[in-house]
Formats: C-alpha cells, structure tokens, sequence
C-alpha cells in the first residue's frame, strides 16, 4: 500500500482543468460509454484521435499514462495475445501447429483500442480534476448524502489504517512472523490464524476509530439537521458548453455510427 | 478479480450500472430504516477503508500467493452497508491502482457485492437454519459459507461475464468447458477465502462481538 495514491490530480492550466467538474463528468462518462459500443475496426483510429487529442489538451506528462497501463494492462496483455492465435476460422500465416487468425486479430485489436481509448479518458478525467472537487460534483449530480460521506470518511481515513496496516505488519516480522525459509509457499492453519487475526486486529482497530470519530461528530452538530459552515459551493470553474456539446455530439456520432456499420455489417467486424 | 475496461460490450456496462443502482438504492433504503442511520456511517465507512487495506495482505495459495477479495466478510460484518461500501472500494481501487475501471465499475461492483448481500443473509441464518449445531461451531461454519459463498459467486459472474462477452466465434460448447474448467481451478481459493473467514469472524466473535451485529 505504499504508493497508494487516490488523487491522480495533476496540477495545471489547461482547459481540461478549467472545465466545470459536472459537465466534465457528464461529457467524458458519455464519452467512455460511446467508445464501449464500438465494435467495428475502422472507428478505432476515431477513437484513439479523441482520446489522444484530449490528452494533449489536458497537457498531461506521458508517464503517467504510462504508469496507468501496468496492471490493468495484464488481462488485456494475456487476451490481446491469446486471442490472434485461437478465434475464427480465417487463417492468414500459418508456422507448424501457430496459426494467425482474422477474426481473432480484429478482436483483440478491438479490444485493445477501446481500452486504451477508455483508460485515456478516465485518466484525463482523474488528473484534471482533485478528488474532492469530482466528489462534489458527483454530490451535485444527485449521488446520495450517504454515499458520499462515506467516501469522504474512507478517504480520510484511508492512509492512516493503511499506515497502522503496515506497522503492525513490520511488528510481526521483528517479532519472527512469517520469516524462515521459504515461508511464502506454506500454507498451514497457523499461517492462516496469523493473518486472520492481523486483518481482525486491523477492523478492530479502526472500528474502535470509528466510534472516537462518531462522537467527534456529534459534537461539532452532525446529524443535527444544520449543514453547519460545510460549504456546498463549487469553486468557480468555466463551463465550456462549446467543448461539453462537441463531445456530447462525438459520443451520439460513434454511437450513430456504430448501428450504421452494424446495419452494413461484413461479417468480420471490419 | 477486476473487469477492466474495454472488455465488455457498452450494453452490459449499462446494465452494471442500473443492477448496482438498484441495489444501492435498496441498501440504502434499508439502512435509512433504522432509527439514526448516520450513526453507523463512521463505523461503516472506517471499516470500508480497512477491508480496502487488508485486501492487500497477501495469503500463500503454493505456488504463488493471493490477495483475498474479503466481500464475503464485508457482507457478515457490515450487512447493508456491504454494498455502498463495495461500490465505494472499487471506485478507490479503479482511482487509486487502476485495477477495473469507469465505465465496468458498476458491473464490478454487481459482481461483488449482490454476492456480498447473500452472505449476510446466509450469516444471519445462523439462528434459524443452523439451530442444532453448538456454538462457536454454528458461528464458523456460517462465517466459511458466506465467505466461500461471496468469493464464490463472484468467480462464477467474473468468469461468465469474460467468457460469454469476448469472442463471438468460439463455440457455445467450448465457452462451457472453459467456464467449467476456469471455475475448478478457483476451488482452491474459495477453499481459502472461507476459512479466513471463518477464522477471522471466530476471532472476532471472541474479542469484539458487537462488530457481528452487522
């Protein structure tokens, strides 16, 4: 958990940063969905223009995009490469038993396209805006007051347990837990026991927490019916209606698009 | 066990989310019953930070080692609030590590969490369907089903989900030996998923009994 890191905010200038955090949700989430509908190959390159060019809008660093593919990337890596090699009849090379696949190239093309496409736009969303401004956002949105005091509150407790997680981790290692040789292959009851009752000690630990923070609350009015000085208020941020409706009118055109192609389909997803 | 983006066709997506809106909306229509819901929210939300972190204490399954999904135990140990607590999880882990993603959140979070809301209720069961066993036997033995139950399934809607929305061509003969052979080979681990369950909710049976209230 040590480079836990919820907030993917990345400072800047750029009118992605600038953009209204609800419009911006809205525009980008439409977006994504657009690019989910995509089966067809030849609106990939649309896609990946989008995606890109956004990117390159938000003037966001390449390596955090970069960072963000190494373990989501691993399924799609393994379906990406399996894939060419085991679906559809059409064969177009062909070396002793490995036979290349159509069918099974589109497909992982595909895949791979929307993901990346996908996974640029969540990023673009996640850098340009602080997680406490997407929070709010979502609030304004509609999602329910329940909802978003707990992520408040997990968030905002998130570090601390995941510290005491990690010294309570390095206590049992002073203490000889887990050590010897090749203690990472066994798997016994006492080896079972002992992470059991660490996890248990963890949920104790913090429900105990949970009911200093409750009192704490109570007694600064929660619950109390007064929103108190909790402010509900955005800070100021440009709503950039041009920009939302040119990606609102992007997200309806692939999906336009898409039943076209499907109306006109050739059989292998070309 | 994450599904990330770009996997899944945008219908299922969609369909996540209006299956996670309505179980969310349920979830909370259930808490809201009680008489102060906002007391629980503290407890509820410092325990969803710590299943989020102990998610990440690995268990030696020979020969590798795995991470437990634990939403077996969120399930018994936090009742209702298993859901919205599911939902907010993956939306920490999609933020925080990339591990699922946006637009397959809500099928992620309906993959763990209806799985989640059948363990509590299996759990609460104790009382009435396990009345001839004694205690702690009785308290173990829920705890494994709902934990191997809440892992299980899971496994089983992960699996169904990849097989049945990625290729088009395979043969529905084939999908169904994949699915089968996918889903031994997680036994193991929903073995191992129930027992930590079980000795986890053991121990807190003994030292904290209240956190089973649920």
């Amino acid at each position: 958990m040590t480079t836990l890191s919820v907030d993917s905010y990345v400072p800047g200038g750029s009118l992605l940063h600038r953009w209204d955090p609800r419009l911006k949700l809205i525009s980008l989430l439409a977006l994504m969905f657009a690019f989910a509908t995509v089966q067809h190959l030849t609106l990939v390159p649309a896609m990946a223009t989008l995606s890109l060019g956004l990117y390159a809008a938000a003037r966001l660093p390449l390596g955090l995009w970069r960072q963000r593919l190494s373990y989501p990337g691993l399924l799609i890596l393994g379906l990406v490469l399996v894939l060419p090699f085991s679906l559809g009849p059409t064969v177009i090379w062909q070396w002793g038993g490995v036979a290349l696949r159509q069918e099974g190239l589109v497909a992982s093309a595909l895949m791979a396209g929307r993901f990346l496409s996908i996974l640029t736009l969540g990023l673009i969303l996640l850098a340009t805006t602080p997680f406490l401004s997407l929070l709010q956002a979502m609030r304004r949105l509609g999602l329910p007051v329940i909802l978003t005091d707990m992520t408040l509150l997990t968030y905002r407790y998130l570090y601390e347990i995941a510290d005491t997680l990690a010294t309570m981790q390095r206590a049992m290692q002073l203490r000889g837990f887990g050590q010897g040789p090749q203690a990472w292959l066994r798997l016994n009851r006492q080896v079972l026991e002992q992470r059991a009752m660490l996890a248990g000690n963890l949920l104790i630990r913090s429900y105990e927490q949970s009911e200093r923070v409750y009192r704490a609350m109570r007694l600064r009015g929660h619950g109390q019916g007064h929103p108190g000085r909790r402010s509900d208020k955005m800070q100021t941020l440009t709503p950039l209606w041009g920009l939302t409706a040119t990606l609102l009118g992007a997200a309806l055109g692939l999906i336009m698009a898409e039943v076209a192609l499907h109306h006109g389909y050739n059989g292998i997803g070309l | 066990m994450h599904i990330p983006d770009g996997i899944l066709p945008a219908q299922v997506c969609v369909a996540g989310y209006a299956v996670t809106g309505l179980a969310t909306w349920y979830s909370l229509g259930q808490i809201n019953r009680r008489p102060d819901p906002s007391a629980d929210i503290p407890k509820a939300s410092l325990l969803t930070a710590a299943f989020f972190v102990a998610s990440s204490i690995y268990i030696p399954l020979p020969p590798a080692s795995v991470h437990l999904t634990l939403n077996g135990l969120l399930g018994v140990v936090l009742g209702y609030f298993a859901f919205p607590a599911i939902v907010i999880g993956l939306f920490f882990q999609a933020l925080a590590l990339g591990h699922g993603g946006l637009t397959s959140l809500g099928v992620n979070a309906a993959m763990m969490g209806l799985p989640a809301l059948l363990a509590y209720h299996l759990f609460q069961a104790r009382n009435s369907l396990g009345r001839p066993l004694r205690e702690p036997a009785r308290t173990g033995l829920f705890a494994f089903l709902g934990g191997a139950l809440g892992v299980g399934l899971a496994v089983l809607i992960f699996l169904s989900l990849i097989i049945l929305n990625i290729p088009a061509e395979v043969e529905a003969k084939a999908e169904r030996a994949a699915l089968l052979a996918l889903s031994l080979s997680h036994l193991p681990l929903i073995g191992v998923e129930g027992l930590f369950t079980a000795l986890l909710v053991l121990f807190l049976r003994r030292v904290k009994p209240e956190l089973l209230e649920g």
